[in-house]
């Protein structure tokens, strides 16, 4: 038997170790989502990010020149914005004083720099050097002056994952802005897509496309990208919308990391909603 | 053989910190050359079938851990990679699979295992055009691998440093 099983070994032994090894593998990947496997990973990126923020920021000195030049003339035309936001506020104020309406805006922005990224056609991910040390949770916004990067989907101490618009795992609620109309956007590997779209919504090509008020995670409109038209499902009632980013992932290198908190107060009346229907 | 694995996975390291900081510089659209995939098929070639598989679900398993990519997915990926690049690893013929075509060969067929798993494992959707998949997230990131992968190669001493 014993030498039965070491001639086994000694013809298969690649064949034997591959299988272990794929199986080891596979049963791995069933545990991505417990606890154990988030700690073991927080604590490894957050190590890792350490080194690779001091190779990004040497990498990144070349480049900051010329985004410094973009972000003064961005500065300029903000500045400009500014007045007139002003102006809309005070009025807005005045209005909201006789409706007596709660105010929404003024959510803190976290500053955050791109230490390292993975890009793959399906998996886009930018590890960012802000924490939990920095009041940092999972599920909040990333973006840039431009739009929606991503949302936070790992924290560790100092640093933090982002899954970018282009992960085949994060979906987001959108909306158009001209028509209102919602919609759930995903990464197909390809592009940027609204899928289910009732044929009977009116977004049109070069629509601005912003997140919706109805996501959980994002609580007000952030631009996302523009309605590059439809791919035509013959069957069926639904059309899949094509989005063009606003934000190129690829070069991102500077974000903003939208310090909002979840509402328990609407999680609980949303959960007692469901509970009472089941 | 304990102290080859442990130079491979130091080696690795600034690689990885390579990949994720500098490499995504160079990519072309959402093509990205896989570096790591490259030292993976070296080292399968020099080191054998069995060592090329184990440091393939190392290097997987770190990846994984410090990129926030479906844990495991790469671990697979990179393990069959190496198995299969291990099938070129010969004593004798050695010099002649890391000469500047054959290498960007084995690179090219490794990749494409390589991102063929990792795309089943990451982005498989019933609904996808699988040609198209198999198109824009194995064949071009496989091709982009294989063409640095020559040039690399070019630039390692045919004597044995790694």
């Amino acid at each position: 038997m014993i030498r039965f099983l070491n001639s086994v070994w000694y013809n298969f032994k690649e064949y034997i170790i591959l299988t272990v090894l794929v199986i080891l593998s596979l049963f791995i990947i069933s545990q991505n989502h417990s606890p154990a496997v988030q700690r073991v990973r927080a604590i490894s990126f957050g190590t890792f990010a350490t080194v690779t923020s001091v190779v990004s920021d040497v990498v990144n000195i070349k480049s900051l020149k010329k985004e410094n030049e973009q972000l003064r003339e961005t500065n300029a035309k903000l500045m400009l914005q500014l007045s007139k936001l002003r102006e809309a506020a005070i009025i807005n104020e005045e209005l909201k004083g006789l409706v007596t309406l709660k105010d929404t805006s003024g959510y803190p922005l976290i500053p955050a720099s791109v230490v390292s990224k993975s890009l793959s056609r399906v998996q886009g991910t930018i590890t960012l050097n802000v924490g939990n040390s920095d009041s940092v949770k999972v599920g909040m916004p990333v973006l840039t002056d431009k739009g929606l990067v991503g949302i936070i989907y790992s924290v560790s101490g100092n640093y933090s994952i982002a899954r970018t618009l282009q992960n085949v795992d994060l979906k987001i609620t959108v909306k158009d802005e001209r028509t209102r109309e919602n919609g759930l956007m995903k990464w197909n590997g390809e592009n940027l897509v609204i899928i289910n779209v009732p044929k009977t919504y009116q977004i049109k090509k070069g629509d601005r496309i912003v997140t919706s008020e109805l996501s959980s995670l994002v609580p007000f409109p952030i631009p996302v990208g523009v309605a590059a038209g439809s791919n035509n499902v013959e069957t069926g009632i639904f059309n899949e919308i094509k989005v063009i980013p606003f934000v190129d992932f690829s070069k991102v290198e500077n974000v903003f990391v939208l310090k909002t908190v979840a509402s328990k107060e609407i999680d609980s009346l949303e959960l007692n909603f469901l509970k009472k229907f089941q | 053989m304990k102290f080859n694995y442990i130079i491979s996975i130091l080696i690795f390291i600034p690689v990885l910190i390579i990949q994720t900081t500098v490499v995504p510089l160079v990519s072309i659209g959402e093509v990205v050359p896989d570096l790591i995939l490259i030292l993976l098929v070296y080292y399968s070639i020099t080191e054998g079938q069995i060592y090329g598989t184990v440091l393939g679900f190392i290097y997987g398993l770190f990846f994984d851990l410090v990129t926030g990519s479906l844990l495991g997915s790469t671990m697979i990926a990179k393990t069959v990679a190496g198995f299969v690049a291990g099938y070129f690893s010969s004593e004798n013929k050695v010099d002649i699979y890391l000469m500047f075509f054959n290498f960007g060969l084995i690179v090219f067929l490794a990749a494409l295992v390589d991102q063929i798993i990792y795309s089943f494992f990451s982005a498989f959707d019933i609904s996808s055009n699988i040609l198209m998949i198999f198109f824009q997230n194995a064949f071009l990131p496989a091709f982009y691998t294989a063409l640095l992968s020559m040039i690399i190669i070019i630039f390692v001493p045919k004597k044995r440093i790694l």
